[in-house]
């Protein structure tokens, strides 16, 4: 009967365990329901404000901005967007992976400097050694766009002193619920294209307002109030914001997503768990109880 | 006043209002401008303070922080886009609000000294709004407006 005890303090264990795998899924689902409906409310401002810019210059090829102009040099500034706690399933390592691609490709002549937000992703980049200029680990569960102020006015001051030629971002793409993608996105100097592909992407689903944007950009002649290049110049830097505002609400809904996966498999594979030990315990009982009867009747038969 | 203007008001959070007004105004760099039907189109950054929407004669005021007012011709009536960076209905600044929002530029303003240049630009953000929520607070507080 010692073998039984010692399953069924297993069992209470492992059921304590998908407890707790339980609560950490029902709450990473409500969080990504959160994280997911702010992304998606996001995107009108993303459009409207690409309407602006496109209607400020009337052709894009046109503009003319630090913000938007190439740099020769390889000079790479990258923000490195992970979570602050793990048991979120393969979600940091994944970025992890794609983010030193881009650091050892730099590697030879070129400098790279990284940004971390999130605890995670910050830990893996000083273990290889990297150069961090700034680190951001209190960033809320629910982030405003003036918990990003902070980083955006980092990068663009960064940027506009001249001390790197390019802003990489590498963060994790919230597909589904299921599918997340590791992936580095170029926000400085704000390709003309990219951002075209990414408003046309947050468009989507919300398809009226940016087949308005598409079609009317250039036919209307606005009248502009104050100084055109201040205008723009504001315009790109608040561009540049929502990019990285918007890629830190999808990191945070595809953490969440992966952590209720990873929480989901871990219920069930505990669920697994108990059965097996169940049948195990049971059939340990079983054997107690065969072996008892045959020693009494054993005795029994030796008495008579 | 047969014509209306659609409104929209937007943050990147998410949108505040969309609704047929008569006539907007709103602080914009150079000065106040108020918009009415069959405005040209116009593009113009804000500066903090009030939009002020006329819907049947009714005053409805919105506090804002910083960003555009785009003004254009959509299928024939003018529509009002203002991109803020924050807005908030006035009804829903309290006194509470208010009071917190006091506290917080006060603590601010303090911590603000403390810390140097550090986060700097994050507390001038802040400071910023909760000093416009207060400046707007105060100004509605007398008036009527629509909730």
């Amino acid at each position: 009967m010692a073998g039984s005890k010692e399953i069924k303090r297993r069992i209470k264990s492992v059921k304590s365990t998908k407890k707790i795998t339980k609560a950490m899924e029902l709450v990473a689902a409500s969080k990504m329901k959160r994280a997911v409906a702010s992304t998606l409310s996001s995107r009108l401002y993303a459009e409207y404000s690409w309407d602006i810019l496109t209607s400020l210059s009337k052709n894009l090829e046109e503009i003319s901005h630090p913000l938007f102009e190439k740099r020769e040099g390889g000079n790479t500034l990258l923000i490195f967007i992970t979570s602050n706690r793990g048991l979120c399933g393969a979600y940091n390592s994944q970025v992890t992976k794609k983010a030193l691609q881009i650091v050892k490709q730099q590697n030879n002549k070129n400098n790279l400097d990284l940004i971390t937000v999130g605890r995670k992703g910050d830990v893996a980049m000083r273990r290889i050694g990297r150069n961090i200029i700034a680190t951001f680990t209190e960033l809320p569960a629910n982030i405003s766009l003036s918990d990003v102020a902070p980083i955006s006015k980092l990068v663009l001051a960064e940027y506009t002193a001249g001390k790197y030629d390019k802003v990489l971002v590498a963060y994790t793409d919230f597909i589904s619920a299921m599918t997340q993608k590791p992936n580095i996105k170029q926000v400085l100097p704000i390709s003309k294209t990219d951002l075209k592909e990414l408003i046309a992407e947050l468009g989507e689903a919300h398809s009226t307002p940016s087949e308005v944007a598409q079609g009317k950009e250039s036919r209307i002649d606005y009248l502009i109030e104050g100084n055109r290049d201040k205008l723009l110049g504001s315009l790109a830097e608040k561009l540049t914001r929502m990019q990285i505002y918007q890629m830190l609400l999808e990191s945070n809904a595809s953490e969440q997503s992966s952590r209720m996966v990873a929480m989901k498999n871990a219920s069930e594979a505990a669920g697994e768990m108990i059965d097996d030990l169940t049948l195990v315990f049971n059939k340990a009982r079983q054997a107690g109880i065969t072996q008892e009867i045959s020693e009494i009747s054993a005795g029994m038969a030796s008495v008579s | 006043m047969s014509q209306k203007i659609k409104l929209k008001i937007i943050t990147p959070e998410r949108l505040i209002l969309e609704e047929e007004v008569d006539q907007v105004t709103f602080p914009t760099t150079e000065g106040e401008l108020t918009i009415l039907p069959e405005h040209i189109p116009l593009i113009a950054s804000l500066k903090s303070g009030d939009v002020v929407a006329l819907v049947n004669g009714e005053p409805v005021p919105f506090a804002v922080v910083g960003g555009f007012v785009e003004v254009k011709k959509e299928d024939g009536a003018t529509s009002v886009a203002v991109l803020a960076d924050f807005a908030e209905h006035v009804s829903t600044l309290s006194d509470e609000v208010i009071a917190r929002s006091k506290a917080r530029a006060e603590e601010l303003r303090t911590q603000a000294e403390n810390k140097g240049v550090v986060d700097f630009e994050h507390f001038e953000a802040e400071l910023e709004r909760s000093l416009t929520r207060v400046r707007i607070a105060d100004k509605w507080r007398t008036k009527k407006y629509r909730k």
